[in-house]
């Protein structure tokens, strides 16, 4: 239908007002980071703090060298790989409780409440709590699997909430239509639920791994002999704070960015070809 | 209401309801209909909730139990043993003159109450200005950008941070803010300030700031889903009909952004209650929040009142979760 | 087409068993592989250490395991997370790097095991300091808990006061810590314990935020005033500890008190920032500083120092050909490579004649002899930090460590937490 040209410009205005405060919030939120990234360039007797004091690569180089204290990139495979299982349990797991929550069904308030005790546990007793019983059963801690066990908890209610976001109001009459010409549930939910919820799926899965990538208060007494990468890094600062912190920091963002930059590539990709 | 009941309701009695491709076979309509479809859609429940619960039976519950029952042994200086006593938390609640009228603390609560009393306050303001700052993101994105490639994009970019770790982000903060920090130095380059302005860090204001930032990208998920999912008609309608944009916001629009909303604060609330890592990165140190408590105590050996603080913690933060949910049910949405 | 019969039972079965399978397989999985995992590694020799980032550096456990033909693995941490597992996960290592002033709390928990002195080679020679607590005849002993007061005890654990053949923990990297200050900011030497709390430095003072030793600085401050005198500032009482936290809120309220730290790093980015001009601080901090380019100067408070002692402990779960292992690893620290490459941070070791083998004289002159650095030095890691010149605060070893308290965990410790956390809070 047609619209009048002052309300497009309207619309115009609005959205180039929201455009501006989307740029003033993404500054907001990477804030540090631009110091951080300005910083991971010291010099090499520059220290984590302005004045700059020379520009080198010497902390990239240090980075990917050995390092004084701890393995930072051993334990940086580690908890990428953790990230990685948490995030596709935590995905899984969260899809399925939030179908299940469609229905009332009994149990389902207490169930709801267990779930948020997740996220509520303060992560240093959960620790303590848990590495006990372990001693007592005589298993030894591992970060792929008293670690991750521990993360999936507290992921879980995280991936858990977002699935209920997305089911919320969710309009059950396609699967019900596809119910009604013969086709059984796991092709209702391949076909119909799936696509529908992909994009809160993926949500939950990130959450999980982001939520994995940096816990640190849960993984302390369940992460055995080897430190995930917050611990490492939590246990290189006893030694020194110095810039190859942000050299991880700057590196880990531009994975990020790039890994961004590829979905959009991708995803046009598989777009245009469906069109 | 059921999918089914729903579908029968929104079907109508009158009229057959027809399939995906038209020409399926008309599903007998009404209360009839109803009845004939005994069983269940969807998978069944117990398989679907099956192996959350163990997961969560084993590597929750479990530890779960042990915390509470630490909570009432004794103290040994070194651990503890398995005594049963209430005196920890006695200590909890109420400080040492607390029963004795001729005490200076007569009827004062502890610091323990009083430490999660102030972090309670302080989560609340964290919340505020989180959802302030959340919600014309999450506008911007469900409402103003149109594809969703862009949407997701826009959105991941603004969780990217998220991904770097969190000890690191928050040590980034040191070279923005301090005494010869970028600010600090701009004001001076500028003649706005002679001297370094000291507020800027170590104190409430850098503190609110780091967390806000921290945990903001936690509310503009959830928001953001629930506003990407209000059907677009509907808007459509409403300003067909004359209404004006604040009307359709207040009317339509946040109403049903509540479930997001509710979850975003929740996420905010119960990660923020449990913070105990910031304080020492950007105010210095100089406050405790319960966490801090509970760190405190777990590093001197004395579990048992770590326990009690930690399990008083819980309850503080599960308070708040229910007093949430009954302000907006999000059961019932769906 | 049809409708499915209510019985569609052959495809949710499949996936109800299947489910229940798989979760099963995983439980199983996960468990039994971890339960193989704990058998590969007992069958496997070698050490596993854990400790602070002090001591668990990567290149002494590398020497160490090329050296003893043994693998020695190190794990640094945090130190509330050494604590816990050094309490709840002996059978997760074997050798603790710890500290003597822990030992209240750790010994009773019986994670550790008597060492007899009889295999450690070189016991002879370590210092009074270690066994007597004088370093020399001059010496004062210093309040606190001492390291000769927590290392003795018989074989069967029960600890000690006198000299005995069993001891809880092998000595090893030592310092005496006190205050680090700027003087281009504070325009004069700093030589007393109670400018921490001198009004004419109020905004700029750091302090050191871990209760059993921060609190430790403030006691020496209040008694540097002469505000009161403390029976044994490593062991307050009450009415004691009041009477510090009650002066200290205050002064916290009226902003006296910039920042508090909790580990290395923080304290020296408060000093190159220059948030502080004055602060609790570690002495390796002090060479970090000045590699920035901030002068910082150690003080040499006339009331003396803070003494605190790490050291080696061993499991009380270890045994057979790993315990062998151990009194290996701990000798191999006694003989000396591990602590001149510590000592370039500034830290002592209980047999300096061992040390000096591995040292360059002319580092061996600064670290331990107090004479002006010959030439540059560089720190373990091989950044010059000592320009050509310069002077240990305080002067040698034996005139240095005069100790006036050691880091200890106090009797009231939960007392002062309490009031700690209201100081906190203020």
């Amino acid at each position: 239908m047609a619209r009048s040209s002052p309300e497009r410009r309207r619309k115009a205005r609005v959205k180039f007002g929201f455009s501006v405060y989307y740029v003033i919030f993404l500054i907001f939120v990477y804030g540090p980071m631009f110091a951080m990234f300005t910083l991971s360039f010291q010099g090499p007797r520059g220290g984590v703090t302005f004045p700059m004091r020379g520009l080198s690569f010497y902390w990239w180089e240090k980075l990917t060298g050995p390092s004084a204290v701890g393995d930072l990139k051993a334990s940086l495979v580690r908890s990428l790989i953790l990230a990685v299982i948490v995030m596709v349990i935590t995905a899984v797991l969260s899809t399925m409780l939030a179908m299940a929550f469609r229905k009332r069904f009994r149990g389902s308030a207490v169930l709801f409440y267990a779930i948020m005790a997740g996220l509520m546990v303060p992560g240093t007793l959960l620790s303590l709590g848990l590495a006990t019983l372990l001693r007592q059963l005589g298993i030894p801690p591992n970060w792929w699997s008293s670690g991750l066990a521990v993360h999936v908890v507290w992921t879980l209610p995280f991936g858990f909430l977002v699935m209920m976001a997305v089911f919320n109001r969710f309009d059950g009459r396609l699967e019900e239509a596809a119910r009604d010409m013969g086709a059984d549930e796991w092709t209702v939910f391949r076909e119909v639920t799936l696509p529908l919820i992909l994009p809160g799926i993926v949500a939950a899965g990130l959450f999980g791994f982001t939520l994995s990538y940096d816990e640190f208060a849960r993984t302390t007494l369940l992460s055995g002999a080897q430190n995930t990468l917050p611990l490492d890094i939590n246990a290189s600062m006893t030694q020194r704070v110095q810039p190859t912190l942000f050299a991880l920091g700057t590196a880990s963002t531009m994975f990020s960015l790039l890994m961004i930059g590829l979905f959009i590539v991708v995803y046009t990709i598989l777009y245009r070809r469906a069109r | 209401m059921t999918t089914v009941e729903s579908y029968a309701k929104f079907s109508g009695v009158e009229a057959a309801p027809r399939g995906l491709i038209g020409g399926a076979p008309a599903a007998p309509s009404g209360a009839e209909g109803a009845r004939k479809y005994r069983r269940e859609p969807g998978f069944p429940v117990p398989v679907l909730i099956a192996p959350a619960t163990l997961w969560l039976a084993i590597f929750l519950f479990l530890p779960l139990i042990s915390i509470f029952i630490f909570s009432f042994w004794q103290p040994t200086g070194h651990g503890m043993t398995p005594a049963f006593t209430l005196e920890n938390y006695r200590a909890f609640f109420a400080s040492e003159g607390f029963f004795d009228p001729k005490h200076a603390d007569f009827l004062t609560p502890s610091i323990f109450i009083r430490t999660l009393w102030s972090t309670f306050r302080f989560t609340i303001t964290v919340m505020a200005a989180c959802l302030i700052l959340a919600y014309p993101m999450a506008y911007f994105l469900s409402m103003q950008v149109e594809d969703f490639k862009w949407q997701l994009s826009l959105f991941l970019l603004v969780m990217v941070p998220f991904w770097t770790s969190y000890l690191i982000r928050a040590v980034a903060w040191l070279p923005m803010l301090g005494r010869h920090g970028l600010i600090n130095e701009f004001l001076m380059d500028i003649g706005a300030i002679e001297e370094p302005v000291s507020f800027f860090l170590y104190s409430e204001f850098s503190y609110t700031m780091a967390l806000v930032q921290l945990y903001v990208v936690l509310a503009v998920g959830p928001i953001f889903f629930s506003l990407a999912k209000i059907d677009k008609a509907l808007l459509e309608a409403a300003r067909d009909m004359g209404a004006s944009p604040f009307q359709i916001f207040r009317e339509i629009i946040l109403p049903l952004s509540l479930p997001g909303i509710a979850i975003g604060m929740i996420f905010i609330f119960v990660a923020v209650m449990g913070e105990f890592a910031t304080a020492v990165v950007v105010y210095g140190g100089k406050t405790s929040t319960t966490g801090t408590v509970i760190l405190s105590y777990y590093v001197t050996g004395n579990y048992p009142f770590a326990a009690v603080n930690a399990f008083m913690l819980m309850v503080a933060m599960m308070m708040g979760v229910i007093v949430i949910l009954r302000v907006v049910d999000i059961r019932k949405e769906l | 087409m049809s409708y499915e019969s209510p019985l569609r039972v052959p495809q949710s079965m499949w996936s109800r068993r299947q489910f229940m399978k798989s979760t099963a397989a995983g439980v199983a999985a996960v468990t039994t592989s971890s339960a193989s995992f704990l058998r590969v590694a007992e069958a496997a020799d070698g050490l596993r250490s854990i400790g602070l980032g002090v001591s668990e550096i990567n290149e002494i456990q590398d020497k160490a395991t090329k050296d003893l033909g043994f693998p020695v693995a190190g794990q640094a941490m945090g130190y509330g997370e050494m604590i816990g597992k050094m309490l709840n996960q002996n059978d997760q290592y074997e050798i603790a790097e710890g500290y003597y002033h822990d030992l209240a709390i750790l010994w009773p928990a019986k994670v550790f095991q008597p060492i007899d002195t009889k295999k450690l080679k070189d016991w002879d020679n370590v210092t009074n300091l270690t066994k007597t607590g004088k370093l020399t005849p001059e010496s004062q002993i210093g309040q606190g808990a001492a390291p000769f007061t927590m290392i003795y005890c018989d074989e069967n654990g029960k600890r000690q006061q006198q000299p005995s053949r069993y001891i809880t923990m092998t000595p090893g990297w030592h310092n005496a810590d006190s205050m680090g200050y700027n003087p281009k900011a504070t325009k004069r030497p700093i030589e007393s314990w109670s400018e921490l709390l001198n009004q004419e430095w109020k905004g700029r003072v750091g302090l050191l935020n871990v209760p059993s030793i921060g609190v430790m600085d403030c006691a020496m401050a209040i008694e540097a005033l002469n505000l009161k005198k403390f029976g044994n500032k490593g062991n307050m009482t009450k009415a004691e500890i009041d009477f510090m936290i009650d002066y200290l809120i205050p002064l916290k309220k009226a902003g006296h008190f910039r920042a508090f730290w909790e580990n290395f790093g923080q304290s020296v980015n408060l000093m190159v920032n220059g948030e502080v001009v004055l602060e609790s601080m570690w002495s390796p901090a002090v060479a970090a500083i000045q590699a920035e380019g901030v002068p910082c100067i150690y003080a040499f408070p006339k009331e003396g120092m803070r003494g605190w002692h790490g050291g080696l402990a061993i499991s009380s779960k270890v045994q057979g050909k790993q315990l062998d292992q151990a009194y290996e690893y701990i000798n191999w620290w006694l003989a000396g490579w591990p602590a001149a490459f510590v000592a370039r941070q500034g830290y002592y070791h209980s047999i300096p004649e061992n040390a000096k083998k591995y040292l360059e004289a002319a580092e061996w002159d600064y670290w331990y002899d107090g004479k002006p650095a010959a030439k540059d030095l560089p720190d373990p890691f091989g950044t010059i930090i000592i320009k050509k010149g310069d002077i240990r605060t305080g002067g040698s070893y034996w005139k240095r460590f005069q100790i006036a308290v050691w880091n200890s965990v106090m009797d009231e410790n939960d007392y002062l937490t309490k009031r700690w956390t209201e100081f906190l809070n203020a």
